[in-house]
């Protein structure tokens, strides 16, 4: 579970103050699929990197589990990162010299995960997000769909608490974009992997389950939708 | 895996890297051909010092150290002289009665040291009986005693083979002597400084005209230079009164320019490492701000900041190690190659001469300098990617994410 209560967030950009969040409450729960909605400049990128603790708020609190980021050091931040949370980005952010399989292995391998671990649960991920195919093609030989499904596997490779993904289908044509929901909501039911993203995209807008809009740092509404789609 | 990844990255801009890696390779051939050049001079200089005026030993009077005075021949010669001559390892000895007098021919006058030789000892001895003109080590000649002068005192005394010159010293006793030589070759080391002041006479026309019938110098060379010392201990225990000395003690300025070396060599390879780290700093550098969204994504997904900075780390001691092996092996292969073939500086002939150098040089390097350079390119290439790694860690994962 992740707790957010009463998030501020000030840039202070050289003279002019940004107030980019203020006050986020939100609770989101185990098994979401989570959308954030709102215009561009409505605080969605600064509220994921305040949950995924890359940012800090000015005021309030994050609580993930029993965990309130704040108190974490800065080495600690980031194995809590490494074991809690998968990060997926609007530009795939791979690593550039390592194939597929490495890109998925190497949270694995610092996490300090065993060989024989790590090639299951490689070839079951690269599996299920239709790429066994391609598991040796480094990220510049694969499609911006293909780079964001390794994405997706390597965010989830770490068996994180819930994923975070800003914006993932921003780069992707409306096949990949609805071939990576198709996958992303077969996991979230499946195997009850939490996602949390955010979006611009009506069509992806449509498939969440929770849709919570945003506008100029505030939560505007939040919705639930039913399960009509199982 | 951050190994992996490390050497993998080097890889990414293939100009660069090959550029960095040239340059520290360069920049190691270069220090190890100065170095190696710098060697092979001092040791030249070295043996040419010790092959044609020092020796490995000399044995002097004490007092004619001191004052120079014609009578302070040395004592129980016969004895010091059958004595190293037993020993097994003496290649040569020769004793010099030498004289220092006024040198007049019809073309200049100049004040020299007169040597007074017995050629054959003297051969064993030093190399100058093979820098003659024609070879005539004062054997072969007619009437007027012969004498050896270099080319430098016949040009300036406006001689030349068989011109007649005149010396002009004193005597036992304090007598004036004036003794008429006839010039029956002319030497040249590669020492002009030794060359301007010695002459060269048969020791026992020397003995003749000044009546003292001794001599003042008894100079030793061994096969084996490694034993110098001992035997100099030896001698000493032997002849406690006699000032013995070793080519160290007679021309400490050979080691001085030893010192002189390692002083250079020290200076060059900071000059070296310098640029190397300039070089690292400069690519490393880059190499992170061009990759920052990635280090970024690193650092988000749960790359701590150790495993960042070590993978930059990596990065410039592969470059070190590529770079390192190539620079190395090829100073080896051009000082093995110019080593044995030599490189002919005769265009400075002259210049070279005159600080005791001949015009082909034989780099020399000591292997420990390969070790050496291989060592402090890796500390080197350490050392400055500190800076850039450290630049890796001052990187915001949120800020360096949002600039796409
Ligand atoms: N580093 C920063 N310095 C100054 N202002 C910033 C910084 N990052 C974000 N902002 C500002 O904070 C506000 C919220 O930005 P944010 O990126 O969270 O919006 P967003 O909803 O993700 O927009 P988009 O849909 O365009 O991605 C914007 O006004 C933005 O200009
Ligand atoms: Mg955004």
């Amino acid at each position: 579970m992740i707790q957010v209560t009463d998030i501020q967030k000030t840039y202070n950009d050289g003279k002019v103050q940004v107030q980019a969040l203020r006050g986020i409450d939100l609770v989101i729960k185990e098994g979401e699929f989570t959308a954030i909605v709102g215009p561009s400049g409505s605080g969605k990128t600064t509220l994921l990197n305040i949950i995924g603790g890359l940012d800090s708020p000015n005021y309030g609190k994050v609580k993930i589990g029993n965990t309130d980021i704040a108190q974490l050091t800065e080495n600690e931040l980031i194995d809590f990162r490494l074991n809690h949370i998968g990060f997926v980005f609007q530009s795939y952010n791979l690593i550039p010299v390592l194939t597929a399989k490495e890109n998925v292995e190497f949270l694995m391998l610092l996490q300090k995960k065993d060989d024989k671990e790590r090639n299951e649960r490689t070839t079951k991920l690269l599996v299920s997000v239709g790429l066994e195919d391609q598991i040796n093609k480094k990220p510049n030989e694969m499609s911006g769909g293909q780079q964001q499904r390794v994405a997706v596997a390597r965010a989830l490779a770490s068996k994180p608490d819930f994923v975070l993904a800003d914006e993932p289908t921003a780069n992707l044509d409306s096949t990949a974009t609805a071939n990576l929901l198709d996958i992303m909501l077969r996991l979230n039911q499946e195997e009850n992997i939490t996602f949390i993203f955010s979006t611009h995209d009506q069509r992806v807008i449509d498939r969440a389950r929770r849709v919570i809009t945003m506008e100029d740092g505030k939560i505007l509404s939040d919705s639930m939708k039913q399960m009509t789609d199982k | 895996m951050i190994f992996k990844i490390a050497f993998k990255n080097i890889w990414r801009n293939k100009l660069r890297s090959w550029t960095v890696i040239t340059a520290i390779a360069l920049g190691i051939f270069g220090g190890l051909a100065v170095i190696s050049t710098a060697t092979g001079l001092s040791e030249m200089r070295q043996n040419n010092a010790i092959r044609t005026y020092v020796s490995h030993l000399q044995i002097h009077d004490s007092a004619y150290l001191k004052y120079g005075a014609l009578d302070d021949t040395i004592a129980k010669e016969k004895d010091i002289l059958k004595f190293i001559k037993k020993n097994s390892n003496t290649a040569g000895v020769s004793a010099r009665l030498r004289i220092e007098s006024f040198v007049q021919s019809a073309g200049g006058t100049s004040g020299i040291l007169l040597n007074g030789i017995n050629p054959t000892d003297e051969k064993r001895v030093t190399i100058i009986s093979e820098m003659l003109q024609e070879g005539n080590f004062l054997e072969d000649f007619n009437r007027k005693p012969p004498i050896l002068i270099s080319q430098k005192l016949a040009t300036k005394l406006n001689a030349k083979v068989k011109t007649t010159i005149q010396c002009s010293f004193t005597g036992a006793g304090g007598l004036p002597v004036t003794g008429v030589f006839k010039v029956v070759d002319i030497f040249s080391t590669s020492n002009s400084m030794y060359d301007e002041i010695n002459a060269f006479v048969r020791i026992e026309d020397l003995r003749a005209m000044s009546q003292v019938y001794g001599s003042h110098e008894i100079a030793i060379t061994l096969q084996d230079e490694e034993q110098v010392e001992s035997f100099r201990d030896e001698l000493i225990e032997h002849f406690p009164t006699h000032h013995i000395a070793t080519w160290r003690g007679i021309a400490p300025e050979l080691g001085y320019a030893d010192k002189m070396m390692d002083l250079v060599m020290t200076i060059f390879l900071i000059i070296i490492m310098l640029a190397l780290a300039f070089g690292i700093v400069n690519t490393m550098l880059m190499a992170v701000l061009e990759r920052k969204k990635e280090l970024g994504m690193l650092i988000s997904v749960g790359m701590n900041k150790q495993k960042v900075f070590w993978m930059i780390v990596w990065e410039s001691i592969f470059l070190a190690l590529i770079a390192g092996p190539l620079g190395i092996a090829a100073s080896f292969l051009a000082i093995q190659f110019f080593g044995r073939q030599g490189i002919d500086l005769s265009f400075a002939a002259e210049g070279l001469r005159s600080v005791g150098l001949d015009s082909i040089i034989y780099p020399k390097l000591n292997p420990v300098y390969y070790i050496v350079i291989g060592i402090l390119v890796v500390i080197t290439a350490i050392i400055s990617c500190i800076y850039p790694a450290k630049k890796a860690l001052e990187l915001n994962p949120s800020e360096t994410l949002r600039t796409a």
